[in-house]
């Protein structure tokens, strides 16, 4: 139905916002990733209160517990493209999770190093908000060709993606919605590499 | 009264080639992905970071929307 959001466009443009678009064809014509589940999916995670330190920890978790999840993959597979593949996805949880480190430095002034950051990471939660060993058990039929395995790792970044931009509706701090932006940033370009590997293979 | 500004203010259209285009080269927070659909539809599929405020509700929610920001609408 594409009349909604052109009224929506119309309502909103007649109410003097700047610059308003219709998304021609609606979700049906989108060419890019979806995610799914309600806006309320792993919401519970935060209060929305969080300082932009609480909000680098709880990501630094997610993003670790993926890095380990890829880890877990490379190591039960004999296929040497496969491992490749899982060993690069696991490079590229580990520069999320320098950035990371980053960012946690530029709001906490110097003073901590990595290994006791490290010792204040949650990781029973995973990027996207899934549970480890139930969505391997779920997906073990998906995996069992690179491009099964890109498109479930596109799939974990567009919900990572997804997530990231709830927590930052849902943050009432400024600096840590900051810090969710630049994440979710993060997540848009991986995806964009993700897609482009993807393309190249078919 | 009917408001003559609102039946004929213009809407422009973007194509989704061009969406994703803008949604890639936008930074985050620059920008409002407006979703007007039900929550069931939304809860099906949606584009990753979509904001969802059912039609209906549009006019009650303008205060969690920024006016200045670009806004996708579908």
């Amino acid at each position: 139905m594409g009349g909604r959001s052109r009224v929506a466009s119309q309502l909103l443009s007649g109410l003097g916002f700047k610059e308003v678009y219709n998304l021609e064809g609606g979700i049906k014509a989108w060419g890019g990733a979806k995610a799914e589940g309600p806006v309320e999916l792993n919401m519970d995670l935060i209060r929305g209160d969080e300082s932009p330190m609480e909000m680098i920890r709880l990501a630094y978790g997610m993003e670790k517990a993926l890095e380990s999840f890829y880890f877990t993959l490379k190591s039960g597979n004999d296929d040497p493209e496969l491992q490749r593949f899982y060993q690069g996805m696991v490079a590229v949880e580990q520069i999320h999770k320098s950035r990371l480190f980053e960012l946690h430095k530029e709001v906490d002034p110097p003073g901590q190093d990595l290994d006791a950051f490290e010792a204040a990471i949650n990781t029973q939660i995973m990027e996207g908000g899934f549970n480890l060993e139930e969505f391997i058990e779920k997906n073990a039929s998906f995996m069992n060709s690179v491009n099964e395995v890109l498109n479930l790792a596109m799939m974990l970044e567009t919900q990572a993606l997804d997530l990231y931009l709830r927590f930052s509706d849902k943050s009432a701090k400024a600096t840590t919605k900051d810090v969710l932006f630049k994440l979710a940033d993060e997540e848009k370009a991986h995806l964009a590499a993700l897609g482009e590997l993807l393309e190249k293979r078919l | 009264m009917i408001s003559f500004k609102r039946l004929f203010t213009p809407v422009r259209s973007m194509n989704s080639e061009k969406a994703k285009e803008f949604i890639a080269q936008q930074p985050e927070g620059s920008y409002t992905l407006l979703d007007v659909r039900q929550p069931g539809e939304y809860e099906k599929e949606h584009i990753p970071g979509a904001k969802l405020i059912p039609m209906a509700d549009l006019k009650d929610s303008l205060q969690d929307l920024d006016p200045e920001k670009p806004v996708i609408t579908y």
